[in-house]
């Protein structure tokens, strides 16, 4: 079996601003395999988000080709890349993004909901996840309840639900304090074990040293890719 | 299949979830189609009041009694037209009758004559009753009348012919001359000559809400004369049989009349033949003029209150966008985002109204509490009418909104602050 997950060759992103044409992304060649838990980092204006949005399939290359667990997706329409989203990517937020209304086990199974899943599934699919982040005990707990660093892991409890390919994590711990980024990292460390593949986008470099590939962006384009020394 | 009902009771109780999380809003929101369902069933419930009360009315005329008069029920108000018309003679009544029975093809079957005054005026005593309708008859009234007497009899033949100085009265009349005593038996005064009450009619209510059979005093058409002599206003009532049409009594009755009249061919009718057909000609162009306007306020209040749901839902859309987004981001589709926000001004308008036809409920069981003759009924057609009239609405006002929900770019929105 093949051990890529991603492959993106020559891809470009271009944003019409008025008479400018902006190359958000120019030229990337880059490509992941399953497992890999990686760092993508640069100051705000690199195109680290515009990188984000096109590996979690929110939005499409101007031009090259991107494909994801064999699939392209260049070509697929709105409603194509929402069920690639909802099969293939977790998404962690910097702002959590918890629907405030819904208390946790409702937010954490909502992904479940957009891929049919009946509610008696759901309900245990949701319990397992929450368990999964050490939150077993605040399922009927709403957003408001917890701490930052409580949301946080419902909202990786959410990534995890549909069993991704991906976890794609955009600046996890942006609003946390240090020793709630610790504890989220380790949350990650522990999934990556698992087996787990996770791009985190962050410009913070200790949090990105807690992963084992660094990609740097400036301008648009791949600084430096390297790899963590495998320390024993 | 499985997967649209999931989504769709999701997008329920993520509706109700919202609405209940907004409620000054979402009842703002619902307010036009309140206003708008409240107005609906009100016209509705009028117009149907009328009709019943109509219907109801024209019952006390009877369907098939025929009314020869001077003057036409049709053009009521343009009595001028017949005020050169000779007057009609009671004795008319009595020919007919007689034309009748020569003819075993007839599609008549009894003429009976009736002389009549709207302003008479009655006394007991020291009471003392105006502007009673008051007119002599024959013996055979009741064949041509509805009306069930609560007490007594009617005048038999011989008191008829003979013009005893006897009467019967409406239900009014005996509670206003007698409130704690029975009228039968009781000499009452009419213009001054004494009449015994022989009889009591039940309480019939209004005609058309103008005119009471309740307020009437009817004798024998020899005592009437007795009183008032030639000058009452005469009324040949005809009775047709069973199963002829209208049209053909009514050529039967104006064939006859121009034989009495002698009118030679080419000379207009100088009478009037009256069946309850012509209130129903007279009273339709007043229906519609009221369900005409009744649709216009409506469909004003429904319009407005669909642009308010309409503005109020691309409030919430816009107010929802990162929400959106993050929905898209874990998969919703455009579909699945459009019915959500559907759903939700749809169950904004059937709350809507729900609680309009419970007002109106409320207020249709007001007006019959305090005004029991008011004509009025609710009907099972218009609760159906109102909650598709409010299904459309939600779906109308909802539907520009969710589109552009449906459509909003998901990286774009979820950065939306």
């Amino acid at each position: 079996m093949d051990n890529t997950l991603i492959r993106m060759e020559s891809l470009c992103r271009f944003y019409e601003m008025g008479d400018q044409t902006v190359k958000a992304l120019d030229n990337i060649d880059l490509s992941f395999n399953r497992n890999e838990y990686v760092a993508i980092m640069g100051p705000s204006g690199s195109g680290k988000s515009t990188l984000m949005n096109i590996i979690g399939c929110l939005d499409t290359p101007s031009s090259g080709t991107y494909e994801l667990n064999g699939q392209s997706v260049s070509g697929m329409d709105d409603d194509e890349l929402a069920r690639i989203r909802n099969r293939e990517i977790g998404f962690v937020f910097q702002t959590f993004n918890l629907l405030p209304r819904l208390d946790c086990l409702r937010n954490v199974e909502l992904p479940l909901i957009y891929a049919g899943i009946d509610a008696e599934e759901r309900f245990d699919r949701a319990l397992d996840a929450l368990e999964r982040v050490g939150l077993g005990d605040r399922v009927n707990h709403k957003p408001s309840e917890l701490s930052g660093g409580q949301i946080q892991r419902v909202a990786i409890a959410r990534a995890l639900i549909n069993n991704p390919s991906l976890i794609l994590a955009d600046e996890p711990t942006g609003n946390l304090d240090t020793s709630t980024s610790r504890d989220i990292m380790t949350i990650f460390s522990e999934l990556s074990e698992a087996g787990n593949t996770i791009i985190l986008i962050t410009h913070e470099e200790d949090i990105a040293q807690y992963t084992r590939r660094f990609i740097r962006l400036r301008d648009g384009k791949i600084e430096s890719d390297t790899h963590a020394p495998i320390l024993e | 299949m499985r997967r649209f009902w999931n989504e769709t009771y999701e997008s329920l109780l993520m509706a109700f979830d919202q609405i209940r999380g907004n409620k000054t809003r979402s009842f703002l929101t619902a307010l036009g189609v309140i206003i708008g369902i409240v107005s609906i069933t009100m016209m509705g419930t009028a117009i149907n009041g009328i009709d019943a009360g109509f219907e109801k009315s024209l019952s006390m005329l009877g369907y098939d009694v025929i009314y020869v008069q001077k003057g036409s029920w049709g053009s009521m108000g343009q009595w001028w037209r017949f005020r050169n018309r000779p007057d009609l003679k009671t004795e008319y009544a009595d020919q007919i009758n007689r034309i009748i029975a020569d003819n075993p093809e007839s599609g008549l079957e009894i003429a009976v004559p009736q002389m009549s005054s709207y302003r008479a005026s009655v006394s007991y005593k020291d009471r003392n009753l105006q502007q009673i309708f008051a007119f002599g008859t024959s013996a055979d009234y009741l064949r041509t009348a509805s009306g069930d007497l609560s007490e007594g009899r009617f005048f038999l033949p011989h008191e008829s012919e003979s013009g005893s100085m006897v009467c019967l009265i409406g239900d009014d009349i005996a509670t206003g001359l007698f409130p704690n005593e029975s009228a039968i038996g009781k000499d009452i005064k009419l213009k001054n000559r004494k009449f015994r009450v022989i009889g009591v009619f039940k309480k019939q209510g209004k005609f058309l809400g103008l005119f009471s059979f309740d307020n009437q005093i009817i004798t024998p058409l020899n005592a009437f004369r007795k009183v008032f002599g030639n000058s009452g206003y005469v009324t040949i009532r005809i009775k047709t049989k069973e199963k002829i049409k209208v049209a053909d009594a009514r050529e039967e009755i104006r064939g006859i009349m121009r034989r009495l009249r002698r009118l030679p061919p080419g000379k207009t009718d100088d009478f009037s033949i009256n069946e309850q057909q012509a209130f129903k000609s007279q009273l339709d162009p007043i229906k519609n003029g009221i369900a005409i306007a009744g649709i216009f306020i409506t469909g004003m209040s429904l319009f407005v209150g669909a642009i308010g749901i309409m503005n109020i839902t691309f409030v919430s859309v816009k107010e929802r966008t990162k929400e959106i987004g993050l929905r898209k981001a874990l998969g919703a589709r455009r579909r699945t985002i459009l019915m959500q926000f559907l759903i939700e001004s749809l169950s904004i308008c059937l709350l809507g109204g729900l609680t309009g036809l419970v007002i109106a409920i409320s207020i249709t069981a007001a007006i019959e509490k305090i005004l029991p003759d008011f004509p009025i009924q609710f009907s099972l057609l218009l609760i159906v009418i109102s909650l598709i009239v409010s299904v459309l609405t939600g779906i109308v006002s909802g539907l520009a909104p969710a589109i552009s929900a449906s459509r909003l770019d998901p990286a774009d929105s979820l950065r939306y602050e």
